[in-house]
């Protein structure tokens, strides 16, 4: 396998628009000729679909919801950035470009993070004619604000809901096209592997989620915007749905997965209650502007937050990072959570909390202003975990939200797999080793609107229109590889159901491949995944028939592909000897935990291929190296 | 950390065509901060260790914002708080030893997939039929060229809240779908960038939503009482003055 | 752009008929209160009153023509709405219960259907009774021969202990009918503001429940009294 990120040469501000001078046209004529399959319908599907048959392309468009509106985008609540600058505060696309690098800790390609940076404003154009309800001013023109610690005001939002609306915009586009016939529209319908001829991807394999049918879709071009895999942890902020087995199968086909071990935790999410807990509800960031993090100095301190005096309380973020204090970056607040709890100095039933304080800026500022900034975040908590947080400290808990991991793609979107491309979450491109606030939507979105309608151009200018149909041999062997593993899901007829093995993995996972990480228990890791991944073939218990709705099936699939990436990315982890962005490895920090980037060794992006699985994943590493012209790399201090 | 004992008397059906019946089942292990649907996993567990097929409902974010859920409980949508969808409704809302009744949203426009699950897609055609505002990828204006009054903007956006769940149709005596339609209306009707489609957009959406074959609306504004984001019944006044006028203006 | 006929049948415009019929229907009732309550008033008023309707002649026919068309179509889309829910959701809630404010189902919204059709049955009975039943003649001042005691006849009528107590139960039913009808109206009349929808339940239900007692307290009156009554002269 051979990496080639295609990065078009010239000058960092030039590459996307020369490449665009560059790239080749399909005719009008031939594109209604070209038949385009895009799995999911999230901002990065969404958005594609609706571009692509608005650009002439036949096309198809999957999702597992009951409709694309329910894509997992739709939960995002900050915001998105732009480089706009409508505040005049100096903001730049080169800030926002230069921004995104460093919060990625130098561990993005500088070209795709340019251009996103670049087509940031575009999307907001875009998203404004659509309808998107953003906020405003009294004058009628945008509002921003500051997000994620950024030193400008240059996110967007529509109060807490900002991805619900952007997805709305994208999905209504989209279903315009469906209503005018250039879109065929396939709800409950889950991609079960991709067909690759030749080397060269030419179709999918569906599966009718009510009926249980499988289908074949052949095409010219496949893209996957199937999302991030942050399910592997079984409790994160994802949509349940959430899975990774779309890029999974396509991995096994052939497509190199990147960075799997990437994966952002987020330091304010409501913390776990029970075990039949299901998933874990974030809460803005922005609590922690007034709020105050603490745990209680002694271990075992078991009265009631009120009662514990300021001295005996360890406000930690503010000790250890004086400038910064409690608005230190996500991972570094997670990790010191994290930290806190394994001292034994947790509170709440579970001890895997902090206390996050509203009590000095209530008498501060009053109740009605935190009232008026915080009201329905107090709200939510209260509903969520019974307790009221103007009276009571909120308790917090760092929660996997997001995967920088995804797979490998050049800078036009393809995987290593010719014309199987990649977008949104579900890639790995934009942002290293860390992904800053309000970037996930821009990224989705500028993929589907502004990228891949011209790149996938490109490649099936040059590919031309496929004559390989449903009937060639390969959808029939894939078909029936797919056939064969629903049949041995459901015949095992163990004892353990697929939720009790998805914990058990999940747990396993957030001990060993979570917040910290060391070579020794990410060695145990692999041992404990391929021991449970074993038992789960032969003891998992699904209930139910292949044809008719069967959720338990649905996640059975998805478990079992959780398996082996659970596997890579232990092994990702392991062969990255740094600590970088969220990935910290105990071994590489300094006596005061702060991490130690190494860029002589690891200044590259990790692609691996698959090899085998049998009993063990068979892989192999290669690298892309990443070279920085453009920005000199710093190493991140937050003291 | 108490524990409650519910009885459970929940909807069975194998298909679409299938005729269904209630269940019914107890769970003795319910704790106070579960959330409804958790509640639900905790049964299904059991069914499934039990050798017992689970029931199926639709859920995906869990949070209140994807609309997946739309259970009805004791007999109101989403359950008995307001402004509250199921995946977020917690057990502390019930006492120890509760009935609880679950039901599918019924309508002929929401045929049972399964136990709990309905087809929405209905939903979506009302949408595709003239819920968006055409702009082509690439041919949109700078933002900021095109001011919006905060009035309109927060009106629009109050609309534009709409989850797409559909209790309001499992709750409307009717079975009409106006809340939903109307909201999509006065999201995009009340905005300049709305403006040009207005008429075709009501009168399309109008007529696909009865081609779904929802029930009119009597004014009940039970709708507006179990939609989780609070949708007010005002947009379909709304809705109408819009049709007049775009039936006046042809 | 669709036909106006077409306009007018689809779900909003049978919604804008019913509320457009209903306004009118309260704008007859309004009136024919109104003309009722003359019953109170001196001597002839009441007779007179209704020697000075049938005098329009053709113009009159119209209006009746006119009312009787409203009826109609009142009755029609109402009743096929209400018809409508079944095909809407063929299979019932085994529970279903309302959560409350602020939802406006009510005993009287519920109950539109119901308190409709008891008022078709009644119409028809009433109008026999009252319009074509047989009077005595009287004369009026101004008019100088017989007219119809129609005064005679509702005096009567209501000594009747079934004529009263069935008239009473009807105008209580129109009054629940009003209750929501009102408010309905404006609502199906395109009124959105959320505030003065408000106001407008509350004032709809007070007009309701003013026109309900108007009415039900002529036959109440009427048996209580035997006719014989301060407030009617002779
Ligand atoms: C709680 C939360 C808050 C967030 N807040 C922000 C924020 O404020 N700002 C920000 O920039 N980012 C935020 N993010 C991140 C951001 O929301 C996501 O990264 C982004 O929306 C991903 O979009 P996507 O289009 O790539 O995928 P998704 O939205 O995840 O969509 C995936 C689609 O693929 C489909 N799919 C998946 N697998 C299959 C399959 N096998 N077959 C068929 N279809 C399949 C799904 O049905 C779905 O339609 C947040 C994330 C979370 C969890
Ligand atoms: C003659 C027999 C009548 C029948 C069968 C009837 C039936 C109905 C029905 C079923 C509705 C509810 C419509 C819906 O569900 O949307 C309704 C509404 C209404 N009715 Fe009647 N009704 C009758 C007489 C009257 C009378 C005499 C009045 C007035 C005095 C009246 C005033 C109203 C009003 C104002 C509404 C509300 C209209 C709306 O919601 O838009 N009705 N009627
Ligand atoms: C106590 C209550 C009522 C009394 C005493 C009363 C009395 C009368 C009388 C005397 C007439 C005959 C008028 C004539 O021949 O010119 C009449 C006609 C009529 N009444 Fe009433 N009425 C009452 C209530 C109602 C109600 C509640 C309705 C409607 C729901 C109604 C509808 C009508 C109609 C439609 C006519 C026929 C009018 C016409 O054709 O000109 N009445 N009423
Ligand atoms: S209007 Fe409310 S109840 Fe109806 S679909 Fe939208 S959010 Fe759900
Ligand atoms: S409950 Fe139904 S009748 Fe109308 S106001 Fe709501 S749609
Ligand atoms: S599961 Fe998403 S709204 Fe309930």
């Amino acid at each position: 396998m051979k990496l080639d990120p295609k990065i078009p040469s010239g000058p960092l501000e030039e590459k996307w628009s020369k490449h665009l001078n560059d790239v080749n046209l399909v005719s009008p004529n031939n594109k209604r000729n070209m038949h385009v399959i895009v799995v999911g319908t999230g901002l990065a599907g969404a958005s594609a679909s609706a571009s692509l048959a608005e650009l002439g392309y036949k096309v198809s468009t999957f999702c597992i919801q009951d409709s694309g509106r329910r894509a997992h985008s739709i939960a995002a609540q900050g915001g998105i950035n732009a480089a706009k600058n409508y505040q005049n505060d100096g903001d730049s696309v080169y800030r926002l470009f230069y921004d995104t690098i460093k919060g990625g800790d130098y561990r993005s390609r500088e070209a795709n993070v340019y251009r996103l940076a670049h087509l940031s404003n575009n999307i907001i154009d875009q998203a404004v004619s659509q309808g998107v309800p953003f906020a405003r001013e009294y004058g009628g023109y945008l509002a921003n604000r500051s997000f994620g610690g950024a030193q400008v005001s240059r996110t967007f939002y529509a109060r807490g809901q900002t991805g619900q609306q952007l997805l709305m915009g994208a999905y209504q586009s989209m279903m315009k096209m469906v209503n005018e016939g250039k879109i065929n529209y396939y709800t409950r319908h889950e991609m079960m592997d991709v067909v690759v001829v030749d080397g060269v991807a030419r179709g999918i394999i569906t599966r009718d989620l009510v009926t249980g049918e499988l289908v074949r879709h052949s095409a010219d071009a496949v893209i996957l915007g199937t999302g991030g895999y942050g399910n592997v942890f079984y409790l994160s902020t994802n949509a349940k749905n959430s899975n990774v087995t779309a890029t999974w199968r396509a991995h096994k086909r052939g497509a190199a997965f990147a960075n799997p071990s990437f994966v952002q935790v987020h330091p304010t999410c409501i913390p776990v209650s029970g075990d039949y807990q299901s998933k874990l509800t974030l809460m803005s960031e922005s609590l922690r502007n007034d709020g105050r993090v603490w745990v209680p100095r002694s271990a075992g301190d078991n009265r009631p937050p009120g009662e514990i005096p300021d001295e005996e309380r360890y406000y930690y973020l503010e000790e250890r990072y004086p400038s910064f204090g409690n608005l230190v970056p996500r991972d570094v607040a997670s990790r010191n959570a994290k930290q806190m709890t394994d001292e034994g100095l947790g509170v709440g039933e579970t001890g895997l909390a902090v206390y996050l304080d509203f009590r000095d800026a209530i008498a501060r500022d009053g109740k009605d202003v935190i009232s008026a900034k915080y009201g329905n975040l107090f709200d939510m908590y209260e509903n969520i975990s019974g307790e009221n947080p103007y009276e009571v400290p909120m308790r917090i808990y760092p929660a996997v939200h997001y995967t920088m991991g995804g797979l490998w793609v050049d800078y036009n979107l393809m995987t290593t797999v010719p014309g199987l491309f990649a977008m949104g979450e579900a890639n790995f491109s934009d942002h290293g080793a860390n992904r800053l606030g309000a970037s996930a939507l821009m990224q989705g979105l500028a993929d589907g609107y502004f990228v891949i309608p011209f790149t996938i151009g490109d490649y099936l200018a040059e590919a031309g229109v496929s004559t390989i149909d449903t009937t060639h041999d390969a959808f029939a062997s894939v078909e029936n590889e797919v056939q064969e593993r629903i049949d041995k899901i459901l015949n095992v007829n163990g004892d353990r159901t697929v939720v009790d093995f998805h914990r058990t993995l999940g747990r396993i996972v957030w001990d060993n491949i979570g917040i910290t990480r060391n070579e020794k228990d990410l060695k145990k890791a692999i041992t404990d995944i391929q021991a449970l991944r074993e038992e789960f073939w032969q003891n998992v218990k699904v209930p139910g028939k292949a044809t008719n709705y069967n959720k338990n099936l649905e996640f059975a699939h998805r478990v079992a592909d959780f398996f082996e990436l659970a596997e890579l990315m232990a092994y990702d982890a392991l062969d990255r000897g740094e600590s970088c962005g969220c990935h910290l490895r105990e071994e590489y920090q300094t006596p005061e935990g702060e991490a130690i980037r190494n860029d002589k060794d690891y200044a590259y992006v990790s692609a691996w291929e698959f090899k085998d699985l049998n009993g063990k994943l068979e892989t192999e590493l290669h690298k892309e190296t990443l070279e920085f012209e453009f920005v000199e790399m710093k190493q991140r201090s937050y003291k | 950390m108490s524990q409650m004992t519910i009885h459970l008397k929940i909807w069975r059906q194998d298909g679409p065509e299938a005729k269904g019946a209630f269940e019914n089942h107890t769970l003795d292990t319910v704790n106070e901060h579960m959330s409804f649907l958790e509640m639900l996993d905790v049964l299904n567990e059991e069914l499934i260790v039990a050798g017992q097929e689970p029931f199926e409902f639709d859920y995906d974010c869990r949070e209140g914002i994807c609309g997946s859920c739309n259970l009805v409980i004791n007999g109101r949508a989403h359950g008995p708080k307001r402004l509250t969808a199921a995946c977020q409704l917690h057990m502390r809302n019930f006492k120890d030893g509760d009935s609880i009744v679950i039901e599918p949203a019924r309508a002929a426009a929401f045929p049972v997939i399964k136990d709990l699950v309905v087809d929405r897609s209905s939903f979506d055609r009302i949408i595709a039929a003239g819920g968006y505002i055409t702009v082509r990828t690439g041919s949109a204006p700078e933002a900021n060229s095109i001011p919006v009054e905060l009035e309109d903007s927060t009106f629009s956006f109050d609309y534009a809240a709409c989850i797409g769940c559909g209790a309001c149709v499992a709750a409307c005596p009717n079975s009409s779908a106006s809340l939903f339609t109307a909201a999509k209306l006065s999201h995009l009707n009340r905005l300049p960038q709305g403006e040009p489609e207005r008429q075709k957009r009501v009168l399309a959406m109008v007529e696909q939503m009865e081609k779904e074959g929802f029930g009119d609306c009597s004014n009940y504004g039970e709708c507006e009482a179990v939609c989780p984001k609070g949708i007010s019944i005002a947009s379909i006044a709304e809705m109408r003055r819009n049709y007049v006028k775009a039936t006046l203006a042809g | 752009m669709p036909s106006l006929l077409k306009a007018l049948s689809s779900q909003v415009g049978r919604k804008l008929l019913t509320g457009l019929t209903g306004v009118a229907l309260i704008v007859f009732i309004v009136v024919h209160l109104v003309g009722n309550l003359t019953l109170f008033g001196p001597p002839d008023a009441f007779n007179a009153y209704a020697y000075k309707l049938h005098s329009l002649g053709p113009l009159l026919w119209i209006a009746e023509i006119g009312l009787v068309a409203v009826f109609a179509i009142h009755s029609y889309i109402g009743l096929s709405i209400w018809w409508n829910r079944r095909k809407a959701r063929p299979q019932k809630y085994h529970v279903y219960s309302s959560k409350g404010a602020p939802s406006r189902q009510s005993l009287s919204s519920k109950s539109m259907a119901f308190t409709g059709v008891v008022m078709l049955v009644f119409l028809v009975f009433h109008i026999q009774a009252f319009k074509y039943g047989e009077t005595s003649m009287t004369t009026i001042e101004g008019v100088d021969y017989p007219v119809k005691d129609l005064k005679a006849l509702v005096i009567n009528s209501f000594l009747d202990p079934v004529m009263a107590f069935a008239y009473t139960f009807v105008m209580m039913l129109l009054g629940a009918h009003l209750g929501h009808g009102i408010w309905s109206a404006m609502i199906s009349l395109t009124l959105s503001n959320p505030q003065r929808s408000a106001a407008v339940y509350t004032a709809g239900t007070v007009i309701a429940v003013l026109l309900s007692v108007g009415f039900l307290f002529i036959p109440l009156y009427i048996y209580f009294t035997g006719g014989q009554g301060a407030l009617i002269q002779y």
